[in-house]
This record gives structure tokens, C-alpha cells and sequence, in this order.
């Protein structure tokens, strides 16, 4: 199978540089650069946004749960590689179901370099419950507002900008099925990976005991694992009494989560440095 | 430094957590949630909803107590018949072709002086075994795919589960099971893994074991062939194709009614428990994307599924070619298995034939009437215009003495029988259990004996048969 | 030959150490005399609580088992230094209450499972657990626990004994503390001295009932339900410890359950039943089920059941009785 090369619609994105070309790579994800995870509620175009981009046949279907394992695929963005993974879509980050499970560890666990929430435009406030979780788990968060056709015939406007100045991280709206916004999502992303766009994701404060608890709990997980990047998540977990997380602190797995991703920055400096001598 | 363990960590956690009052989950998700209301509230700008009012207004005639079930049964039949009706022709025509092409071959071969059995092996045996598969079973795919998925991405099937949850319920299931069955149309082996969306791990488990009751796209060819075949012929030809129809989704509907009792049966005895909560999503309707349906359903779907039939059907039509050329007594190998299985097939309303092509097909069932009919006619019936209606009937109720309760029986075995090797290996995988995937075996085929045994039973008590 | 072969056989069934039917019988045995002991041990702690002491009858009466096999059971016991026993008495030692508040640590968590994951009915889960309390050990609990997310209480409203053994009392206030016009609940009543015991049941005050100062003065308190008026010296009085009625009983007087909707009527979410706990009191948060929250009956299917509502934008269909336990307010 010969790669697919797609010129994207440019026409109404600000901030792309004058070509971006998107090539398809199927699941040939040998070595890539970067990983990003497709997040969302079910049924919000998750699948259909990774078919978009990596030419995959992902299944597709107007019901929530249509999607129930992981799936990976590759695509190439101005000459960047990405590995990309569609989960199963979920409501929330703290029920835990088998399928939510999978979705969940892998944005906790998997490290991506950087999350996709997939959004639908036409039911944003529930969709913002899952966006607000994801942010508690780690910073490099792109809101894809998808179904922009679907809300332009409901009369439903949504403003993205306002809603990325709430948020603190980017959101793009986006039209899955037709690839409209598409262009500008990648190049969103890449920019929230190189750090050219700054983030910082708004937080649910809660009440003043809770805030305590958290504060007092947060120390000493870092304390325990140095570095470690969602430490007040973990420690409101606890406070939950999540048996997942409490298994991961008891049985080191954080630890190691840890290590391996200081293993991945230790890589990123070793490629600047080289890239750098050139 | 000191430093700090993880148990001092957890020990931390649980004084925090009892000093915090009980409800502070609840707290949480309030907060996140009127933090959402507030920034969707200023992103998000809505004038009068039409699309609501018309989704409503479908929804309460897809949904409502009077018209919501009819029309389910409507739906289910209107794609049954398209498929049916269309599957028909093209399955007439596309056997024609090639077995006219298997003739051509046959007589290249005799002219250019090919040994006996190299000319049998190939154009009688695999080829043929190919050829019976592809014609019996693309045509329903090509139509029953595109048509299902078109349903899929409109929205319908939550509106299924909707109207059904309450059977479920009252059968100790979850009303999810629907969705799952639905994907079982298409593959038991995808249905079994799409029961993933059942929370509750008794109630994923009934869905697993039950939803081989759902005949799979390899089954449904065999169905409508049946219908259409016997049936159906009874009928005046203009009738035909709702007769044939009309059977399928009868046949269709048994195989519901089965669910429901064995559901509500394992959640009596072994998977004892009450129904767990249910939760379901019905999202808006969507104008399914046309383009998208028929490329995926017939280039990804069809063409996987029939690749993989094409696949097993190969070395089993070269097995039976073989098994009908050694000699063994004043016939063939064959010819003696069948009789020797004949008896016991005669029990249960089928014959030896019958069974002998369910034991060769073991790896996917879906060959089964291709590999049957290559046993009827590689046991030396020739017929003329294989491919119609009216030659295969000449051939089964002429040629080998099928009644209608050999046709009955069939299709009743053809929808209860254990599921194929992948399925038995999806539920090995998705139960991480043996003993599930034997148990889902051993279900399915004593169903399948005890219901056909009885129904050839009363038959022939009756004088039917 | 075969003669050999079938003794072998059946020999081997006998008596194959773990698997073979006399290893059986005998590891059955073991688990029902534990069963019963601690069972005994459980009743006495429940005796203990209650203020009053366990008898050898008592606990024949209980475990529904004859006095000569009770004798048995109670030197076994003992003999195992959990219990003594003073005359007629029965006492835990500290060892033997460390047990026995594993057993109801087992028994209320296995409750609370039944209860929010299993979904068992509320009068059945009391037999269930009974039967899954035994043969359990310390970490199996605190697994189960945690899965749990540490709950501390039974669906009884029970406190669940803490893994250290340390069992959350109802906390109160004796109600001479109380402040005089906010509505209380009776959580305990102190037994000694044993004349005011006496008084305050004889007034027909009970534990669990919900009652208000009506007057205080330093001769008398004159306490109400509501109905019926009861008079007592402040001395007698301060032997009440009550606490507030849960808030949740409160908001619940003036809602209905989302069940009882008419088609198409708004209102707005109030509460979440305190017995919705575990997976699905977390799905219907999740799903945007919080309090205050719009919501409307929009479809309803042949069955009755589920009804589908809207809420924040989107249609969600629920069970009746899961509906049931959602309190709301017509608006
Ligand atoms: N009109 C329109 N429909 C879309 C768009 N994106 C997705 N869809 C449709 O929405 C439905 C759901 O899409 P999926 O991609 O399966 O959704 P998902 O997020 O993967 O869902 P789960 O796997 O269940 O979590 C499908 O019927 C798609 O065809 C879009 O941008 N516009
Ligand atoms: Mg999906």
C-alpha cells in the first residue's frame, strides 16, 4: 500500500504555515516521533476523526460504544511522524468500565505527547465534564470541537475562542466527516507539543476542606516519586479511594511510569542535541 | 531526606478521606459540572432548535408503545426482503458464470491431456468448493451490509435497546445485549467482543454465551437459500420472495425467542443475580454518509468475509473431492461416511450428508451448504443449472430425499448449531476461560440437537414426515 | 485385573489428599465449624453493644443449634482463649473481639457490595452476606474495601468497622447540648445509671426516633415527635444522645421521584437517593445527574419502561426503579 498524500484545505486557518501536507500511513507506525491519544464521550466522532487521519477502517457507527478497544494508526504532518490511538469513548474518568478502563489507562498511563478531547459541538457542557477531567491528568490537551456541520443545522454557534480563553488550552472546531478544521487541529497540536503555544489548563478548585486534603496529600506523592506530572490527580484519586491508583502507587508501577518517561526526555535532548549539530 | 513510602502515602489518604464529609464525590462532579454550564454557557449560542422538534417527533414514532415494535419488525423485514429478493437473481447469475467458467476450465484441461485427478482435484474439488461459496454467500452480504449499516449510522439502534430493554430486564439481561446482537448480524465473533459496553460482568457473560443465536452473515445464505428453495416454492412465484422473506425473519425471530429463554434460564441457575443498572445514550439522528457505508460495507466487510469463507471453502471442497474418489466398497468414501452417519442424521430430521458437511466445515461453519451440495453432487448427481432454484431442488428433494422437514430442520439447526472456530476463540479471549467458550459450545449444540430431535419427533408422530 | 483397577479408583477418589471425597468432607466440616463460631463470636459482639451479655442460650436461640452442640462449641471457643466465660456470662476477650469485628468488617462490606454492585434487593442482601462473610482474610477484605472506595457505612446506615478494628460509633450529643428548635434523631440512649434507662423507655422514647425541644427549663425538658409529648427531669434528659437528621431526609420531604413525571413536565434534580452508592451512583454523576440539573420524561416506550429524559442536551434512558431513586422538583 502506497501512502496517500491529502493537501488540506488551508483557506481559513490562521496560523498554518502556507503548505501542510498530511500523509496518511495506515498502520505502518514502525518508529514515529510523537503519540497522541483520541479522547472523548462516545459517540463524538472519535473514530471517524482517526480514519480521517490515518486512512484506517476503523468501524464506525451512530451509537455510543461502538468503539471498544484501542486502535493505532500512523500519520505524517509537515514531515513530523505521529502514532495516533483511538479509544473507547467514555463519560467520565472515574466510573471505570471495561471499555472506559482501557481509555483511561492509556491517558494516565500511555504518556502521549498529547491528547485529542473530541468534542460534540451540539452537546458541549456534557462533553467539557470529560474535558475538565482529562486536564487534571496532564497539560497537553487540544479540544477538537467536532459535528460543526451537525450544530450548523441546529443553530447552534460555538465559540471557540471564548471557550479555549476558558479552558486555558487550544480548541479548534472541527468537521470529522468532511475534514474541515482538520489542517488547523494538527497544526494546533504540534504547536501545544513544541511548547509554541502555552497551556495552562483551568482547574476545578472545589471546596476549601477538600483543597486541604489535596494540598497536605500532594507533597508527599512527589516526595515519593520526583517528577512525576499528574500528582494532584493522583492525590484526589486517593482521596477518592480509587483501588486502581492505589495498586499503582502500592505496587511501584508509578515509579516506573516515571523512570520511563524521564527515559523519553533523555531521548527528545539526545535527538535535540544531534538535530542541533547539524 | 526521609523519605516516604507508599503505604504512608495510603495511610495519609484514608485519615484525609474520613475527616472529609461522605458526599464530596458528588461535590466534585457538581463543581466540574456548573464549571461547564458556565463556560459552555458563554461559548455556545443556540436559536430555535428545528432539528430537535423533527429528531423528537421521529423518535416518538420509532419509540412510542404503539408504533415503536411493528415498526422494528417492519425495518427488519424490509431488509430481509431487499436482501432476499436481490440475492436471488445475482446469486442465479453469478453461479451460472461460474460454473460455466468451471466447465470451460474442465475442458481445457481434458484437451491438453491433464491426468484424471489433476483435473478433478482442481476444477471439481477446490474450484468448485469456491465457486458455491462465492455464489451462495456475496450476494446476501453485498446487500444485507450496506442496508444494516445504513441503520447503524442513522441512529436506530439505541432506539432497539430502548424498546427491548424491558424483555431484558425481565430475563435478568441488560438491555445493551440488543446492540451486541445487532453486531452479531454481521459477525458472532465482533458481537461477542462489542458486549464490552455491558458493565456488569454476569450480565456481559449471558450476552456472550447467547449471541451465536443471532445467525451470523455466514448463516444467512444458507436461510435464504432454504426459504427460497423449499419454502417459497410452494407458493405461486409471485409471492416467492415475501414467502422466502417471511420465513427468515421468522426463523430470525426464533432465534430472539431462544435468547431471551436461555438468558433468562443462566440467570436463574448459573449466573444467578439481579439486573444491574442500565444506562443509555440516545444520540441524534445522523444522515448516514452513503459513500462511506458502501465502500466500507462491500470493500472492507464483504470482501473480508468472503475471503475468509474463499479460504476454508478451498481445502474443504479438496477434501471432499477426495473423500469421493477413494473407492471403499461399491462406493466411495463419502457415500460410506454419510450412510454411516445416516441414522443419526435421520433423528434429528437431517441425514448423513447433512452432518458430514457440518463435520468438515467445522472451521467455519458458513460452508456448510456449499460443502453439502458439493457432497450430493460429487456422489455422482448431475444436475443441470446447479445455480437455480429449480435445480437444487431437483437435486436435494429428487435426487436425495429431502422433505420439508429436512429443509425445517436445517435451518433450525443452522441457527442454534456452536459457533465457528473464531467465535469460540473471541469468547476464550474476551472471558479469558475455557471453561465459558465450552460452555458456550455445548449450549448451542445440545439446543440444536434437542430442538431439531423434537421437532422431527412430533413431525413424524403427526404423519408429516 | 479390573477388580484391582476399580479398587484403586475408588481408593483413589476416597482418598486423594484435597481433591479426594473424604479430603472434602472434612475440609466442609472445618468451614461450617468456623462458620459457627464465628457466627457465636458476632452475636456476642452484637450482645456487647447492645449493653447486654450473651448466654449460652442466647446463642443456641441465634445460631438456631441444639444446647448440647452449643456446649461443644462454647469449650472450642474457649479453648482458643477468644471468649470466658463468668457464671452464666459470656465474654469476648480482646483477641476474640479483634475476630469478631473482622466478621462484621466481612459481613457489612459484603453488604454494601451486594447492595451497590450486585443490585440485590435491600431485604435480601442481609442473608446473602451472611452466607459470604466466612473465610475471609485481613487483605482479601481490604481489597474488597477499596474496590468499594472505603465506604463507612452498611446500606443500613451501620457503621463498617475500620481495617485497624476500630468501629465509628454514632457520634451524638446529649440533647441537653442541642440546640432547643432544630429537629434531632435519637442515636443513643446511655443504659447506666440503669433508672434513667429505665424512665426514658418508659416515657416511650426510642432509639432512631425523630424529635424536637419543645420546652427547656431548669426543672424539665418537654420533648415532641410530633404527636405525643414526653416530660423529663434535665438529668434524665442528658442520658439522649441525638444528632441531626441527615440532610438527605430533609431535601427528600418536598421531592418526588423522577418516576412520577408526567410527560414532557421539567424539574429539576434535588438529590441522589442515599442508596444509590458504587458504580451506578458514579455513572448518573457522570451522565450530568447532579443537583440542580434540568430534566424532563421525553419518551416512553410499549413497556413503560425505560422512560428516556433530556438532560443538558441530551436524551438518557433509565430503568424505573434506578429513575426511582432520583429526588426531584417540579419547576
Ligand atoms: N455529520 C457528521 N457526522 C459525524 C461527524 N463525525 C462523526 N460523525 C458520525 O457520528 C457517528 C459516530 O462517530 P464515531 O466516529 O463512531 O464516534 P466515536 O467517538 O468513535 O464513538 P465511540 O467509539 O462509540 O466512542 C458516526 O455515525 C459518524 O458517521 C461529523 O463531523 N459530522
Ligand atoms: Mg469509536
Amino acid at each position: 500500500m502506497t501512502n496517500i498524500k491529502i493537501n488540506l484545505p488551508t483557506e481559513h486557518c490562521e496560523t498554518c504555515p502556507a503548505f501542510t501536507q498530511l500523509e496518511q500511513m495506515g498502520i505502518k507506525v514502525g518508529d514515529f516521533d510523537r503519540v497522541i491519544a483520541l479522547a472523548g464521550n462516545p459517540n463524538t466522532g472519535k473514530s471517524t476523526l482517526f480514519n480521517a487521519l490515518t486512512g484506517l477502517k476503523q468501524h464506525t457507527g451512530n451509537w455510543p460504544g461502538k468503539t471498544v478497544t484501542r486502535a493505532e494508526g500512523g500519520f505524517q504532518f509537515n514531515h513530523v511522524k505521529y502514532k495516533l490511538v483511538d479509544l473507547p469513548g467514555t463519560y467520565s474518568l472515574l466510573s471505570a468500565s471495561q471499555d472506559e478502563e482501557v481509555a483511561r489507562d492509556f491517558i494516565l498511563f500511555g504518556q502521549p505527547s498529547c491528547t485529542i478531547v473530541v468534542t460534540d459541538a451540539t452537546a458541549l457542557e456534557r462533553n467539557l465534564n470529560l474535558v475538565m477531567q482529562v486536564m487534571e491528568i496532564t497539560d497537553k490537551v487540544v479540544v477538537a470541537v467536532n459535528l460543526m456541520d451537525e450544530a450548523r443545522r441546529k443553530g447552534i454557534e460555538v465559540d471557540a475562542r471564548s471557550l479555549a480563553r476558558d479552558l486555558g488550552v487550544p480548541a479548534v472546531p472541527v468537521t470529522a466527516r468532511t475534514g474541515e478544521g482538520i489542517a488547523t487541529l494538527l497544526s494546533t497540536v504540534a504547536e501545544v507539543i513544541e511548547g509554541k503555544i502555552a497551556v495552562k489548563p483551568m482547574r476545578v478548585e472545589g471546596t476549601p476542606e477538600f483543597q486541604k486534603a489535596v494540598n497536605e496529600l500532594v507533597p508527599m506523592i512527589e516526595s515519593m516519586a520526583p517528577g512525576i506530572p499528574n500528582a494532584r490527580w493522583l492525590a484526589i484519586r486517593l482521596l477518592d479511594g480509587d483501588a486502581r491508583v492505589q495498586k499503582a502507587i502500592t505496587s511501584g508501577e508509578l515509579g516506573g511510569i516515571v523512570q520511563r518517561q524521564r527515559q523519553a526526555d533523555a531521548q527528545f535532548s539526545r535527538k535535540m542535541s544531534v538535530e542541533g549539530r547539524q | 531526606m526521609e523519605t516516604i513510602s507508599p503505604n504512608d502515602i495510603l495511610a495519609k489518604a484514608e485519615t484525609l478521606r474520613n475527616s472529609l464529609s461522605t458526599g464530596f464525590r458528588d461535590e466534585i462532579v457538581k463543581s466540574i459540572y456548573s464549571e461547564a454550564e458556565r463556560v459552555a454557557h458563554r461559548a455556545v449560542k443556540t436559536a430555535s432548535d428545528k432539528k430537535y422538534d423533527l429528531d423528537q417527533k421521529i423518535d416518538r414514532l420509532v419509540t412510542s408503545p404503539w408504533t415503536g415494535l411493528p415498526l422494528m419488525l417492519v425495518l427488519l423485514g424490509i431488509i430481509i426482503w431487499l436482501t432476499v429478493s436481490g440475492a436471488n437473481v445475482a446469486s442465479e447469475a453469478i453461479a451460472n458464470l461460474l460454473f460455466g467458467l468451471g466447465d470451460l476450465g474442465r475442458n481445457l484441461f481434458n484437451q491438453i491431456g491433464a491426468p484424471w485427478w489433476i483435473t478433478g482435484f482442481i476444477w471439481d474439488g477446490v474450484y468448485l468448493g469456491l465457486a458455491w461459496v462465492i455464489s451462495v454467500m456475496l450476494p446476501p452480504m453485498a446487500i444485507f451490509f450496506p442496508a444494516f449499516t445504513f441503520l447503524e449510522d442513522l441512529g436506530y439502534l439505541p432506539r432497539v435497546a430502548f424498546n427491548l430493554d424491558w424483555l431484558f430486564k425481565k430475563a435478568g439481561a441488560h438491555g445493551k445485549q440488543s446492540l451486541t446482537m445487532a453486531m452479531g448480524f454481521g459477525c458472532n465473533a465482533a458481537g461477542v467482543v462489542a458486549t464490552r459496553v455491558i458493565d456488569s460482568p454476569r450480565e456481559r457473560l449471558i450476552a456472550i454465551l447467547t449471541n451465536n443465536f443471532v445467525p451470523c452473515n455466514g448463516r444467512f445464505p444458507t436461510l435464504i437459500m432454504l426459504a427460497t428453495v423449499f419454502v417459497a416454492s410452494a407458493f405461486p412465484p409471485a409471492l416467492t420472495s415475501f414467502i422466502a422473506a417471511g420465513t427468515v425473519v421468522g426463523v430470525v425471530l426464533i432465534g430472539v425467542a431462544f435468547t431471551f429463554f436461555m438468558s433468562w434460564l443462566l440467570s436463574r441457575t448459573v449466573l444467578k443475580g439481579e439486573a444491574s443498572a442500565f444506562t443509555l445514550e440516545l444520540p441524534p439522528y445522523r444522515k448516514p454518509n452513503l459513500g462511506r457505508i458502501l465502500y466500507t460495507s462491500i470493500i472492507d466487510r464483504t470482501i473480508f468475509v468472503l475471503w475468509r469463507a474463499m479460504q476454508t471453502a478451498a481445502p474443504a471442497g479438496a477434501i471432499i473431492w477426495i473423500l469421493a474418489n477413494i473407492p471403499y466398497g461399491d462406493a466411495n468414501l463419502a457415500r460410506a461416511i454419510a450412510d454411516w452417519l445416516n441414522p443419526f442424521g435421520l433423528i434429528l430430521g437431517l441425514d448423513g450428508v447433512i452432518l458430514l458437511a457440518y463435520i468438515i466445515a467445522i472451521p467455519a461453519n458458513e460452508i456448510v451448504v456449499p460443502t453439502m451440495m458439493m457432497v450430493y453432487m460429487g456422489a455422482g448427481m448431475m444436475i443441470d443449472g446447479p445455480g437455480t432454484s429449480a435445480g437444487i431442488f431437483d437435486l436435494l428433494v429428487n435426487g436425495n430425499g429431502w422433505t420439508m422437514l429436512t429443509a425445517v430442520n436445517l435451518m433450525l439447526f443452522a441457527l442454534l448449531h456452536n459457533p465457528c472456530a473464531t467465535t469460540i476463540m473471541t469468547i476464550y479471549k474476551e472471558t479469558k476461560s475455557w471453561k465459558w467458550a465450552t460452555v458456550s459450545v455445548v449450549i448451542t449444540l445440545g439446543l440444536a440437537f434437542l430442538v431439531t430431535f423434537l421437532t422431527a419427533s412430533v413431525a413424524r408422530l403427526l404423519g408429516w414426515a | 485385573m479390573y477388580y484391582l483397577a476399580a479398587v484403586i479408583t475408588v481408593a483413589l477418589i476416597l482418598f486423594l489428599p484435597r481433591i479426594g471425597l473424604l479430603a472434602r468432607i472434612k475440609d466442609y466440616r472445618a468451614a461450617k465449624e468456623r462458620e459457627q463460631m464465628e457466627d457465636a463470636l458476632k452475636h456476642l459482639l452484637d450482645r456487647e453493644n447492645q449493653g447486654r451479655h450473651a448466654t449460652p442460650e442466647s446463642i443456641a436461640g441465634t445460631l438456631d443449634i441444639a444446647r448440647d452442640k452449643v456446649t461443644r462449641l462454647i469449650e472450642n471457643i474457649e479453648a482458643q482463649g477468644l471468649i470466658e466465660s463468668r457464671g452464666n456470662n459470656l465474654h469476648l476477650t480482646a483477641e476474640g473481639e479483634r475476630w469478631a469485628l473482622h466478621v462484621l468488617r466481612a459481613h457489612r462490606l459484603w453488604e454494601r457490595y451486594l447492595a451497590d454492585e450486585a443490585r440485590m434487593p435491600l431485604n435480601k442482601i442481609h442473608g446473602e452476606a451472611q452466607r459470604r462473610e466466612h473465610n475471609f482474610t485481613e487483605a482479601q477484605l481490604n481489597e474488597l474495601d477499596a474496590a468499594l472506595g472505603h465506604p463507612i457505612r452498611d446500606p443500613h446506615g451501620d457503621p463498617i468497622p475500620s481495617r485497624e478494628g476500630k468501629m465509628n460509633r454514632a457520634e451524638g450529643m446529649s440533647i441537653t447540648a442541642w440546640q432547643a428548635d432544630r429537629p434531632a434523631r435519637i442515636v443513643h440512649l446511655e443504659d447506666e445509671p440503669a433508672l434513667a434507662y429505665q424512665q426514658i423507655l418508659a416515657a416511650g422514647l426510642r432509639l432512631g426516633q425523630d424529635i424536637r425541644i419543645i420546652e427547656k427549663n431548669p426543672n424539665r425538658y418537654i420533648l415532641s415527635d410530633g404527636e405525643s409529648e414526653f416530660k423529663l427531669a434535665p438529668a434524665v434528659a442528658s442520658n439522649i444522645f441525638v444528632s441531626a437528621i441527615p440532610e438527605s431526609e430533609m431535601l427528600k420531604r418536598e421531592a418526588i421521584p423522577l418516576t412520577e413525571l408526567a410527560h414532557d413536565q421539567r424539574a429539576q434534580i434535588v438529590m441522589l437517593d442515599d442508596s444509590v452508592q458504587g458504580f451506578t451512583r458514579r455513572r448518573f454523576l457522570d451522565l450530568g445527574l447532579t443537583p440542580g440539573t434540568t430534566i424532563f420524561p421525553e419518551l416512553t416506550n410499549f413497556f413503560g419502561e425505560p422512560r428516556a429524559y433530556r438532560v443538558r442536551g441530551t436524551s438518557i434512558a433509565l430503568r424505573n426503579d434506578q429513575a426511582a431513586q432520583i429526588w426531584v422538583k417540579p419547576v
